[in-house]
């Protein structure tokens, strides 16, 4: 049964709320199964929520099945952007995203990631809301206008 | 969006990948920008910023000019 739009976006809040929760109490990104079962609502539910938060931009689906890729700034699968915080261990899909966990977090964290070039690790630190500790310099390869044209990409 | 030890890497990285150089940051800005953009995340009455939000946040670090135009 179709559900009136007020419903469906009340859901899709509710699905945001429970996935960004998780990510940040976790570091883990929940998917449509776990989190059907956690809310009590069918899988087709969730995922139509899952496709409508990341049709808003929300979050960012992996390209082939549907999944959670990123509940932006929270990254599903482990990357080259590793994030240390809260004694816990969150990844971003990006070096503006790992800096993006700290300042949803509003907590101390230290990056950990590599120069996209040579491979050589660095790392950044966070603390009392200033960046503590940092190296290197950031690039931004896409224009703004054409980050969502191919945000893995971006 | 990566990071790089120093200008010449962002080159070669370009140069090996047949990438038209974009837009390099301080890592200061770029935590300036994500505070700016995520730090509401988390919150029951997050919303998406307004273009005219993250045109303000731009350039309050800084990042003005066509690079980091969001119209068409």
């Amino acid at each position: 049964m179709t559900q009136p739009a007020d419903a469906t976006d009340a859901f899709a809040r509710d699905v945001r709320l429970y996935v960004f929760g998780e990510a940040a109490n976790t570091g883990r990104v929940p998917q449509p199964p776990e989190i059907a079962a956690a809310m009590g609502r069918s899988q087709a539910e969730v995922e139509q929520a899952v496709r409508q938060l990341a049709a808003g931009r929300v979050m960012i689906l992996a390209p082939n099945d549907g999944n959670i890729w990123a509940a932006n700034p929270f990254c599903a699968v482990p990357s080259p952007f590793r994030v240390e915080a809260r004694g816990k261990t969150y990844w971003g899909i990006c070096i503006w995203d790992a800096l993006g966990i700290a300042a949803a977090l509003g907590t101390d964290a230290v990056i950990q990631t590599a120069c996209g070039d040579c491979s050589e690790p660095m790392l950044l630190e966070i603390a009392a809301g200033k960046l503590k500790r940092s190296e290197g310099i950031i690039h931004f390869a896409v224009p703004a206008h054409h980050w969502w044209d191919n945000i893995g990409f971006t | 969006m990566l990071i790089f030890r120093a200008e010449e890497h962002i080159d070669r990285w370009c140069e090996t990948r047949n990438i038209k150089r974009g837009a390099a940051l301080t890592p200061q800005q770029g935590w300036q920008l994500a505070c700016g953009w995520y730090k509401d995340k988390l919150k029951p009455e997050w919303r998406r910023h307004t273009l005219e939000e993250v045109e303000a946040l731009l350039a309050s670090v800084g990042l003005t000019g066509p690079f980091w135009n969001l119209r068409d």
